[in-house]
């Protein structure tokens, strides 16, 4: 018996308010009421890094399962890009093994619920990570309604929080919606005709199937997810599917939007934490067809922190609705010459280096226990007036042994607001950053709190986009330091 | 066993361009400017130089690779032209490789030369320089103010000093350097400012405001050097001799290792300490009659005054607003207005700072001359707190 036995999720920090994105578009598309708000992605934040962290944010929970994923899925709509592939970064910066089979997914909604039904009939221990960045027109419903967020699931043989009772997955080319290969934005068919002749049909569908598989009756399920922009629709599913009974989960449009291929993930993820033990899920997603998975929540939930609460609560208000179209590329501003200058790709340097830059893996010196990053053939030493003399140098020099630092956080030693330095949100922040073991690093700052890191704050370590060129589409990652404070305590 | 540079090399003759906006020339005419000023000081046939360095930083952007611009723009007589580039510490490393090929009695006569065309390049402030492939995939973007602000801040919390009272430490640093530049007509700034001005500036990377920042200069300093005996035979009765060259390069335990706090340069600490006892220097505040330092910032200054035994530990921002640093002040620094006000004209900086100690020593700085000093320091950093470049140079009148 398969099953999920750890998720995640991320959210970016920055919450643009629905009623600033009224202030400035409603003199053209007038939208009523402009209530809560939907999550942005900072200018470093994509559909890689998001997932990235979903996925450390489930690792954390089961910390020896990293050795032994066999797959990776990494499912998005809003891919990176066309070439290389995508899941082989988000591997990378998750040091998994190389025997990991990787894959990305796409092309539809429910790619990531897809990608979940997938591993969970198989029996190879698995990692699904789904990740969005939807781009939409300036003025757009669908701007209004989607966020940018990533969750995560690890399945497992064995022991789970959500034993997998049985699923479905119905195909059909209902097209509602349409976006070509080059094209940024996707048009989107009458919603009445979505919500009558797809959601209605599918979906009930795909849950009778799933249920069947389960040997199961709609009777048995306690709780519903069903991603759904079109209001009321996931309501009226329920009752189609007999689950009128049911607690339909909370789609999170408030405080988030809809977080594409991610959302059946992200509101399970959410919804986790008004389960019971014993307590069954059906989790449907709809897009050219229907998926749906009937969970069982097993005694393992006790306790189980998703942080979905904690993520929802961390965000920062944001009012200016420019720093959507400015972040997404969607607008030419003014960047000034230090922002002209070409990203040197050196893709030889980038991968000879690959497992210091995306699997942030320092040395420790193997005799002294210090810390370096990078890892070099000779450890560094201090040279001064005030130090002994070394001595001969051994012909061999001690070994480094390669040392992740990922989740190993550090502590700001020196930090700066530079005004000068070309930043896509400035000042552009950086500083010293000591590690544990002796080690220390020169690094970016992020998130749009970056300027308050001081001398003596702990730091914490995220995968982010570090350049983007924007003339030939190339962009590389590295990790960044931000704030360690407390996460803020979930509701009650 | 080695015995050091002390008394083997003279300053036959310096010549300094006018730095600034020289929107009216290219790095060809401002190498030509000091070259020229120097061979009418030095009154010698160009045919006796032997040998030439040549330091320039923005190679791709400036005035290009190799020895070739400088041998063009100069018309060197068929010999060796070797470009240097050490950061902003250039001009003081074309310097040393003159004074060593003298010192080594492998020439007689050599030629140093520094410069820097920044005002073709259409930054405001210091373009970002190369930094290979694989570094600038994990550092930040950084710029210089954003290096030295951390500079301050640690400075600042380590010797518990309150931020309004470093802020105006730093302004009296600029206002200094900016009153010493009013009579130097080859200064990049020639306006005094107040205290007000300076604290009220826009931020550009905090507590580093834009009077804390030296300007970006185009601009050209070059050196003869020569044998003390050959430099008396040409008629200096005195020539200005070179009495410590110390050079010293980070690697990389700074910015690698958490055993430096971030609020001084270990590498000024060293190269100050090596200069002194090259020179045979006991107490450096008595015997040192002017310091030029390497005022990129007015933080750097401060910080300086200490790492080069100036000033003690902790002190040098109280004595600096005492005044003790002014023109009139104990131990003057930046008499020709420093980084600050003279300019930054990145390769040939180390160059200007020599220039002016010579002018000093043999009795020519004019209107900004210090009665009959003895003994001047150059100090000449290139790169960040963190990771750089740092030279001490003492030159003193025979």
């Amino acid at each position: 018996m398969t099953g999920i036995s750890a998720l995640g999720l991320h959210l970016p920090r920055l919450r643009l308010a629905r009623s600033s994105m009224a202030a400035a578009m409603d003199w053209l598309s007038p939208r009523a009421p402009a209530r809560g708000a939907r999550t942005l992605a900072f200018w470093d934040e994509d559909p890689i890094s998001m997932g990235v962290a979903a996925a450390r944010a489930s690792l954390v929970q089961a910390p020896q399962a990293r050795a032994a994923i066999g797959a990776l899925t990494f499912a998005t709509t809003t891919p990176v890009f066309a070439e290389p592939q995508n899941a082989s970064l988000v591997h990378a910066a998750l040091r998994l093994p190389e025997r990991a089979a990787t894959q990305d997914t796409s092309g539809t909604l429910r790619c990531g619920l897809a990608a979940l039904h997938t591993a969970l009939e198989n029996s190879r221990p698995a990692l699904v990570v789904a990740a969005d960045c939807p781009t939409s027109p300036a003025g757009s419903l669908a701007e209004w309604r989607y966020g940018d967020g990533a969750a995560a699931a690890l399945v497992n043989q064995g022991p789970a929080l959500l034993a997998y009772r049985g699923g479905a997955s119905l195909t059909a080319p209902f097209i509602e919606r349409y976006r070509a290969a080059d094209r940024p934005f996707a048009t989107d068919w009458e919603e009445r005709w979505v919500r009558e002749d797809g959601f209605l049909d599918f979906v009930p569908r795909a849950i009778a199937a799933a249920l069947a598989e389960a040997g199961l009756t709609a009777a048995d399920i306690h709780h519903l997810v069903l991603p759904c922009v079109i209001p009321g629709c996931a309501k009226a599913v329920a009752q189609a599917a007999g689950l009128g009974h049911a607690r339909l989960a909370d789609d999170l449009g408030a405080e988030c939007g809809d977080t594409g291929a991610a959302h059946g993930l992200m509101m399970l993820t959410h919804a986790l934490e008004d389960m019971q033990p014993g307590e069954r899920v059906v989790v449907a997603q709809f897009g050219q067809g229907a998926t749906a998975l009937v969970l069982e929540a097993t005694d393992a939930i006790r306790g189980y922190s998703t942080g979905a609460r904690a993520a929802l609560a961390a965000g920062i208000p944001e009012t200016n609705y420019l720093k959507l179209p400015l972040f997404r590329g969607q607008l030419a501003w003014e960047r000034g010459l230090r922002g002209r200058l070409p990203v040197n790709e050196a893709l030889t340097t980038a991968y000879r280096q690959a497992g210091a830059l995306l699997g942030f893996v320092g040395g420790r010196c193997v005799e002294t226990g210090r810390v370096q990053f990078p890892a070099s053939r000779l450890p560094v030493t201090e040279a001064g007036l005030h130090r002994a003399p070394q001595g001969p140098w051994p012909q061999e020099p001690p070994v480094q042994e390669p040392w992740p630092l990922a989740d190993l956080g550090g502590t700001v030693a020196t930090a700066t607001a530079d005004r000068l330095a070309f930043s896509r949100h400035p000042p552009n922040c950086y500083g010293l950053v000591d590690l544990p073991g002796g080690g220390r690093l020169m690094m970016d700052f992020t998130d749009p709190d970056a300027a308050d890191l001081a001398p003596g704050d702990p730091v914490r370590f995220v995968f982010r986009v570090k350049d983007l060129d924007e003339r030939t589409g190339y962009r590389r990652y590295f990790w960044k330091a931000v704030a360690d404070r407390p996460q803020p305590a979930p509701a009650a | 066993m080695a015995t050091g540079i002390k008394d083997k090399v003279a300053i036959l003759a310096m010549g300094c361009s006018r730095f600034g906006e020289r929107w009216d020339v290219g790095q060809e005419e401002l190498m030509v400017e000091a070259y020229l000023e120097a061979l009418g000081h030095a009154g010698i046939d160009p045919g006796m130089i032997e040998a030439a360095w040549y330091s320039s930083h923005y190679d791709d952007i400036g005035a290009g690779k190799a020895g070739t611009p400088m041998a063009q723009a100069l018309r060197l007589p068929a010999i060796g032209v070797t470009r240097v580039e050490n950061f902003c510490a250039g001009g003081t490393e074309a310097f040393r490789g003159a004074v060593y090929a003298v010192a080594s009695g492998a020439v007689d006569m050599a030629l140093a030369v520094g410069v820097e065309k920044l005002k073709d390049t259409g930054f405001a402030g210091l373009p970002p320089a190369s930094r290979g492939t694989f570094a600038p995939m994990y550092l930040p973007t950084h710029t210089n103010p954003g290096n030295f602000a951390q500079l301050a801040r640690a400075y600042g919390a380590r010797h518990g000093i309150a931020p309004h009272d470093l802020k105006r430490a730093m302004a009296h640093t600029s206002m200094k350097s900016h009153a010493n530049a009013v009579t130097n007509k080859n200064a990049h700034l020639r306006k005094a400012i107040t205290m007000e001005q300076a604290l009220n500036a826009p931020m550009v990377a905090d507590p580093l405001g834009l009077f804390d920042c030296c300007p970006v200069s185009d601009g050209a300093a070059c050196a003869i050097v020569t044998t003390p005996d050959i430099a008396r035979s040409l008629g200096a009765n005195a020539p200005v001799l070179v009495k410590a060259i110390q050079l010293v390069t980070s690697n990389g335990w700074e910015v690698q290792q958490s055993d430096w706090n971030g609020a001084y340069v270990h590498t000024a600490r060293i190269a100050a300490h090596r200069a002194y006892a090259e020179a045979g220097i006991g107490d450096p505040r008595a015997a040192l009659s002017l310091a030029e330092l390497h005022d990129c910032f007015s933080v750097t200054e401060l910080v300086t005054l200490e790492d080069i035994g100036l000033a003690d530990e902790g002190t040098a921002w109280k004595r600096m607003l005492d005044g003790a640093f002014d023109a009139d002040g104990a131990l003057p620094c930046q008499v020709d207005g420093g980084l600050k006000c003279f300019g930054h004209p990145v390769g040939a900086s180390g160059l200007r700072m020599l220039y002016e100690c010579w002018l000093q020593l043999t009795g020519q700085a004019g209107a900004r001359q210090l009665g009959a000093p003895s003994l001047a320091l150059t100090h000449n950093l290139g790169g960040a707190p963190a990771q750089n470049v740092c030279s001490i140079t003492i030159l003193g009148a025979d």
